[in-house]
C-alpha cells in the first residue's frame, strides 16, 4: 500500500507541477502577447495623446511654446467661435453622406463578391484600385472634375441641359462632391474587410437555408448579417471614427486648404489643423489642442451611438430567423 | 416527403418548404445557380459598373499624364491618350530634385517592414483580446478603439521632439517606420475578425489535446487569421506607401519616400499636372503589382482547413 | 540709429542668441558661432530660388564648404515645417527660406532667429525690403532675395478683337493713370468682347492695398481694418467693378488655370514671378505680352527672404553663406534662371538685367519693365503679425460676393467684420 502510495503521491506532484505551468501558461500568455503592442503603442502612440491633453489647457503658440495656464479657457474659446460649429456641421454632414451609401455599397458588393464568379481575383482587386491611388491624385483628379466654371461634371451637366451647379460655391454640392471623393476611396476597402468576414460564414447555413426555399435575399439577411455581427460592429466604428475625421480630400478640395470662404466644406480636423498650424490665423497650439480632444468626445459619444444601433441591426436579423 | 425531426425548421412558417421536385426548367436553373452560387446576370453588370467607376479616374490620370502642360485645361476632352506618357515619366524619373530611385527603394522598405510589423503584433494582441479570457481585456480593447479617437494632426509636433530630439533620427527613415509598428486599426481588426470566424471549440480541442498556449497560437490562430492578416498587410503597405505629412516633415528631400519626392514636381508657381500626374501613376505601379501578388492569398481565403478540421 | 548704440545693441542681441542657443537645448561641443571646424551647410528653400547645384558648388570650391540643399514643394509646406521646428526646438537647416506672406508672423519671434546685422550690406536692397526684414529692436533678420514689381500683362489678341490697341507703348499709355483709368478700359473692353477684364477680384483688392502705408494694421499694431476707410474704399471700389469686369475666378484654383486657356480675361496684375504661371498654364496661346504700367505707377506683391535660425550651430557661417546667396552676382544668376526679380538695388543699372527679354510673351524687355515698375513702387504697406489672418478674411468676403455669389457686398463685409473679431 505505502508504494502504490507513494507511487501516486509521485503522479500527483508530477501532475501538479505542469498543472501549474499549465495555469501559469493561462494567466500570463495573454499579457505576453497584447504587451509587445502596448509597449510600442506607449512609446509612439500614448505620448502625443498626453502632449496634446497637456498642450490643451496652456496658452500655447507653436513657436512661443508654453503660457499661462489656461484651465477651461481654450474650450470655452473654442465652443464660442462660429467656425468651430460650422465646421461640425460640415464634418456630420460629409460623414452621413457618405458613411450610409458607403456601408450599404460595400456590402453589396461583398455579397456579390462572395459568389463563384469568373476571374476572382480580378473582381476582388478591381474594388481595391481606388485605394491605391494618393490622395493628393484623387483629390486633383475630383476637385478638377467638379470644377465650377471649367470642370467635367458641369460640363456634362451643360450637355443634359442642366444649369451648372455651384461645387465649391454652395454648402451641400460641395460636401457631395467630397463624399463622392471619400466613396471613391474606402468603398471598395470596406467591401474587402465584409468579404473577408463573409468568407468565413460556413456554407452549410446557407446550404440548409436554400433547402429551405430561402431565396439569395433572405439568406442575406438573415444569415449573412447577423454572422457578420462582429465585422459589422468594426466597420460601423471605423467609418464613423473615420468619417468623422475626414481631412485629406476636403483639404486638397482646392489649393488653400482653408475650406472654402464661407467654410463651407471646412471639416473640423481641418479646422483643428489650420488652428494649430494654419497660415493665416494659425500657431494657437493650446487652442488646437482642445478643438482635438473636444472632437475625440464627439466621436465618442457618437460612436455609442453608432454601435448601439449596429447591435440592434445585427441582432434583430437574427432573432427573426428563429 | 415526410420531415423528419432533424431538418431544421423553416425560415418562413408561412411558406411551405419547396417541393422536392422541380417545376419548370428556369427554376431548375435557378436552384443550380443558388447551389453552385453563381451571382445572376445582374450581379455582373453591377460589378462592371462599379469596376469601371473606380478605374475611371486612374484612366482620367493617364490621359493627362500622357498628354501635356495644358491637357487639363482643355474644355474638349479627348478620351484617347496622347503619347506623351513614356516621355513624362521619364522627366519625373530624371528630375534633379525628385531622388526617384531612392524614394522608390525607401518606400519600399518602410511599408514593408511596417505591414509586416503591424499584422505580427495584431494578429498577437487579436487573438489574446478575442479568445483569451483575462482580466481587463475588455476595458483594454475599449481603451485601444478609443485612441483611435483622437485626430493625429497635432501629434507631428510631440512626435518630432521625440523622434528628433530624444533619438536623433532626424532624416532617418527608421523615423518613419518607429511611430507605425503598432497600430490600433489593426489590433481591432484581427480582434472582430478572430471573434468572428475562430470557434472556442477550436481551442477548446487544442487544449485538450495538451498544446501550450504558444502552440496554440501557432497552429489554431495564426491559420485562421491567414485572410485577415492578409488584407491587413495589404491595407497597411497602401497605407504607409501613401502617407505624406509624417515623413515630409521627419526626412529631408535627399532621403525622402516616394509622396515626398514627388510633391516636388509641384511648386507654388506652376503645377505641370501632365508630369505630377505621371509621377502619380509611377508610384502607383509597384501597388498594383503587389495586388497582383497578394490578390491569390485573398481568393483562396476560405480557412476550410481550420475550421472543419 | 547711432553705431555705439547699435554695437552694444548687437552685443547685448548676440549675447541673447547665444543664450537661447544653449537654452534650447541643441548644444553641441561647438561653440556657437565658431566656424572653423565647419565643413557643411544646410540650405532650405521652396518653389526654385535659381540656386542651382552648379551655383552650390562654386561656393564649396571657395570655402571648402559642402552645401546640403532640401527643397520644398511649395511655400506652405515650407512655412509648417519652419514653424513645426522652430516650436520644437531643432531641425531647421542653417539657412531657410521665408516667404513675405508669413515672415510677419515670425517676425514676433524674431529672438529665435540669429541677428544678420552687417554694415556691408546694409545698402544692398531697396529700402522697403530691408526695412520689413527689420524687427522692433533693430536688428536684421533676414536678408532679401527677390521681390515682385507688378506690371499689367494683356491678351494682345483679345484687345485686338475689341478693337483696342495691342503696342506695348499704346497699351501703356491707354492705362496709364489710376484705379479708374484702369477700369474705363476694361469697360470699353467688355463692351466689345465676351472675355472678363481682369481674372480675380482679390488680386486688384491686394493691389489697391498695396499701395498705401497702413492699411489692415495701424503701425501701433493695432487692427484698424473694419474702420479704416482706406480699407472699405478699396473693398467697394473693388465690388463695383468687379460684376462687369471680373472673370469671377479664385486665384490659383483649377477653374482659374483653366481660364488661362480658355480666354477668360483679358488683362491680369502682374508680378515678376507670374510670368512663368502664364506661360506654363497655357502654351499654345500666343497673345499674351507685358505693358510697363500700372495702375498709381507701380506696387510688390510676394517676395522671398533668407534667415538663419538661432538654433543653428553654425550660425556665423551661415550668415556668411546667406551673405554670398544674396549678393548681386549670384542672384542676378538665379533671376536669368527663373526670372524672380532681385532685390537688390545695383543690379537695377545692370546690363545683363536690363536686356533680358521674354520670348513667350512677345520678346517683352522684362528686364527693362520690372525695373522701370519697381522703381516706381513708393510705399510699402505696413504689414504685422495680424496683416495675413485679416487679409485672408478680407479676401474671403471678396470671394463669397464675386466667386461663390453667396452674399452680397454688405452681408459679406459684416461678416468680414465679424470673424476680424475672433483674430487676435
Amino acid at each position: 500500500m505505502t508504494t502504490q502510495s507513494l507511487a501516486e503521491d509521485r503522479e500527483i506532484r508530477r501532475i501538479t507541477f505542469s498543472h501549474k505551468l499549465n495555469r501559469w501558461d493561462m494567466k500570463v500568455s495573454p499579457y505576453l502577447y497584447i504587451s509587445p503592442f502596448f509597449i510600442l503603442f506607449i512609446l509612439t502612440g500614448l505620448f502625443p495623446l498626453l502632449y496634446t491633453a497637456y498642450v490643451s489647457v496652456f496658452d500655447w503658440h507653436i513657436i512661443g511654446g508654453q503660457g499661462d495656464f489656461a484651465g477651461a479657457g481654450n474650450f470655452e474659446w473654442v465652443l464660442g467661435q462660429d467656425k468651430f460649429w460650422v465646421a461640425l456641421r460640415n464634418s456630420f454632414s460629409i460623414f452621413l453622406i457618405s458613411a450610409i451609401p458607403q456601408v450599404i455599397l460595400a456590402l453589396i458588393i461583398a455579397a456579390i463578391l462572395d459568389q463563384n464568379l469568373r476571374a476572382k481575383t480580378f473582381w476582388r482587386m478591381g474594388v481595391l484600385v481606388p485605394y491605391v491611388v494618393a490622395p493628393v491624385a484623387v483629390a486633383l483628379i475630383f476637385s478638377n472634375m467638379f470644377g465650377d466654371q471649367y470642370g467635367l461634371v458641369n460640363n456634362a451637366l451643360g450637355r443634359i441641359g442642366i444649369d451648372p451647379v455651384g461645387w465649391h460655391s454652395q454648402v451641400l454640392p460641395s460636401h457631395f462632391a467630397i463624399a463622392t471623393m471619400v466613396n471613391f476611396r474606402w468603398t471598395g476597402y470596406n467591401a474587402l474587410i465584409f468579404l473577408a468576414a463573409m468568407q468565413a460564414v460556413p456554407r452549410d447555413y446557407y446550404e440548409a437555408a436554400m433547402l429551405d426555399g430561402a431565396n439569395r435575399i433572405r439568406q442575406f439577411f438573415s444569415i449573412t448579417i447577423p454572422s457578420l455581427r462582429p465585422t459589422l460592429i468594426f466597420v460601423i466604428i471605423t467609418s464613423t471614427i473615420g468619417g468623422l475625421q475626414i481631412f485629406d480630400e476636403p483639404r486638397m478640395y482646392d489649393t488653400t486648404g482653408a475650406g472654402g470662404a464661407s467654410s463651407q466644406w471646412l471639416t473640423i480636423t481641418m479646422y483643428i489643423y489650420n488652428l494649430g498650424f494654419g497660415p493665416a490665423g494659425g500657431g494657437q497650439f493650446g487652442r488646437a489642442a482642445a478643438a482635438a480632444w473636444l472632437l475625440f468626445l464627439i466621436i465618442i459619444v457618437v460612436g455609442l451611438i453608432n454601435l448601439a444601433a449596429t447591435r440592434t441591426i445585427a441582432t434583430s436579423g437574427s432573432r427573426s430567423s428563429k | 416527403m415526410t420531415a423528419t425531426t432533424e431538418r431544421p425548421a423553416p425560415l418562413n412558417p408561412a411558406r411551405p418548404p419547396a417541393p422536392a421536385y422541380k417545376t419548370s426548367r428556369r427554376a431548375k436553373r435557378h436552384a443550380q445557380a443558388i447551389a453552385t452560387n453563381k451571382p445572376s446576370t445582374l450581379g455582373y453588370v453591377f460589378l462592371v459598373v462599379v469596376i469601371l467607376a473606380s478605374l475611371f479616374p486612374l484612366y482620367w490620370s493617364f490621359l493627362i499624364g500622357s498628354g501635356d502642360s495644358s491637357t487639363i485645361n482643355r474644355q474638349d476632352v479627348d478620351w484617347m491618350p496622347g503619347g506623351n506618357f513614356l516621355s513624362n515619366a521619364a522627366k519625373v524619373v530624371n528630375d534633379p530634385s525628385v531622388n526617384f530611385w531612392k524614394a522608390l527603394s525607401n518606400s519600399i522598405i518602410v511599408s514593408t517592414v511596417v505591414s509586416a510589423s503591424v499584422v505580427f503584433f495584431s494578429t498577437l494582441a487579436g487573438y489574446a483580446f478575442a479568445k483569451l479570457k483575462f482580466r481587463g481585456s475588455k476595458g483594454l480593447l475599449v481603451f485601444v478603439i478609443a485612441t483611435m479617437a483622437v485626430p493625429t494632426q497635432l501629434g507631428i509636433v510631440p512626435l518630432f521632439i521625440a523622434m528628433s530630439q530624444w533619438l536623433g533620427l532626424s532624416g532617418n527613415i527608421l523615423a518613419v517606420i518607429l511611430p507605425a509598428l503598432v497600430s490600433a486599426f489593426g489590433v481591432f481588426w484581427m480582434t472582430q475578425y478572430l471573434s468572428q470566424t475562430l470557434p472556442d471549440e477550436l481551442i477548446e480541442a487544442a487544449r485538450v489535446d495538451g498544446a501550450s498556449m504558444i502552440r496554440t497560437f501557432w497552429h489554431v490562430g495564426v491559420p485562421a487569421a491567414r485572410p485577415a492578416a492578409a488584407m491587413l498587410a495589404l491595407f497597411i503597405f497602401i497605407a504607409t506607401w501613401t502617407n505624406f505629412f509624417w515623413p515630409f516633415i521627419i526626412l529631408d528631400s535627399n532621403n525622402p519616400t516616394l509622396p515626398v519626392a514627388l510633391s516636388l514636381l509641384q511648386n507654388n508657381f506652376f503645377i505641370d499636372y501632365s508630369i505630377v500626374l505621371a509621377g502619380v501613376l509611377l508610384s502607383t505601379i509597384p501597388l498594383l503589382i503587389l495586388f497582383v501578388v497578394a490578390g491569390k492569398q485573398l481568393v483562396s481565403g476560405i480557412m476550410q482547413g481550420a475550421v472543419k478540421g | 540709429m547711432s553705431k555705439s548704440r547699435r554695437t552694444t545693441a548687437v552685443a547685448a542681441i548676440a549675447g541673447a542668441a547665444a543664450f537661447a542657443l544653449l537654452a534650447a537645448g541643441c548644444s553641441s561641443s561647438a561653440t556657437p558661432g565658431a566656424d572653423d571646424e565647419v565643413t557643411e551647410l544646410t540650405l532650405a528653400t521652396f518653389n526654385d530660388f535659381g540656386y542651382t547645384d552648379e551655383m552650390l558648388a562654386e561656393y564649396t570650391e571657395l570655402t571648402g564648404i559642402k552645401i546640403v540643399h532640401n527643397k520644398a514643394a511649395t511655400s506652405g509646406d515650407a512655412r509648417t515645417n519652419y514653424f513645426t521646428k522652430l516650436g520644437a526646438g531643432s531641425g531647421l537647416a542653417d539657412v531657410e527660406a521665408v516667404e513675405i506672406d508669413w515672415f510677419a508672423e515670425l517676425l514676433q519671434y524674431s529672438d529665435k532667429l540669429y541677428d544678420l546685422s552687417n554694415d556691408e550690406v546694409a545698402d544692398r536692397w531697396v529700402q522697403w525690403k530691408t526695412d520689413a526684414a527689420t524687427d522692433a529692436d533693430g536688428r536684421l533678420i533676414a536678408y532679401g532675395t527677390d521681390i515682385g514689381p507688378q506690371a499689367i500683362c494683356y491678351r494682345s489678341d483679345l484687345f485686338a478683337g475689341a478693337g483696342l490697341p495691342t503696342d506695348r507703348e499704346e497699351v501703356a499709355a491707354m492705362i496709364d493713370g489710376d484705379w479708374d483709368t484702369y477700369f474705363a478700359a476694361g469697360d470699353e473692353f467688355v463692351a466689345n468682347s465676351d472675355a472678363a477684364w481682369f481674372d480675380s477680384s482679390g488680386a486688384i483688392l491686394q493691389g489697391i492695398l498695396n499701395q498705401e502705408e497702413e492699411t489692415l494694421e495701424s503701425t501701433d499694431g493695432e487692427i484698424i481694418a473694419t474702420t479704416n476707410p482706406v480699407v472699405e474704399d478699396a473693398y467697394n471700389t473693388v465690388l463695383d467693378a468687379s460684376p462687369e469686369l471680373s472673370a469671377h475666378l479664385s486665384q490659383w484654383s483649377d477653374d482659374w488655370s483653366a481660364g488661362f486657356a480658355n480666354g477668360a480675361f483679358a488683362t491680369m496684375l502682374c508680378p515678376s514671378w507670374m510670368l512663368g504661371v502664364i506661360e506654363g498654364n497655357a502654351p499654345e496661346v500666343e497673345g499674351w505680352d507685358v505693358a510697363n504700367v500700372f495702375p498709381n505707377g507701380g506696387g510688390n506683391w510676394g517676395g522671398s527672404y533668407l534667415t538663419v535660425p538661432a538654433q543653428s550651430e553654425k550660425a556665423e557661417a551661415a550668415k556668411a553663406f546667406a551673405d554670398w546667396l544674396t549678393d548681386p552676382e549670384q542672384q542676378l544668376k538665379a533671376f536669368v534662371s527663373t526670372g524672380n526679380f532681385p532685390s537688390q538695388t545695383s543690379l537695377y543699372e545692370a546690363e545683363e538685367l536690363l536686356t533680358v527679354t521674354r520670348p513667350f510673351f512677345n520678346e517683352a524687355p522684362t528686364g527693362e519693365i520690372f525695373s522701370d515698375r519697381s522703381a516706381a513702387i513708393e510705399v510699402a504697406p505696413y504689414k504685422s503679425v495680424n496683416y495675413f489672418p485679416v487679409m485672408d478674411a478680407l479676401q474671403n468676403a471678396i470671394t463669397r460676393v464675386d466667386v461663390d455669389k453667396t452674399q452680397d457686398a454688405d452681408a459679406s463685409w459684416d461678416q468680414f467684420v465679424t470673424d476680424v473679431e475672433a483674430i487676435g
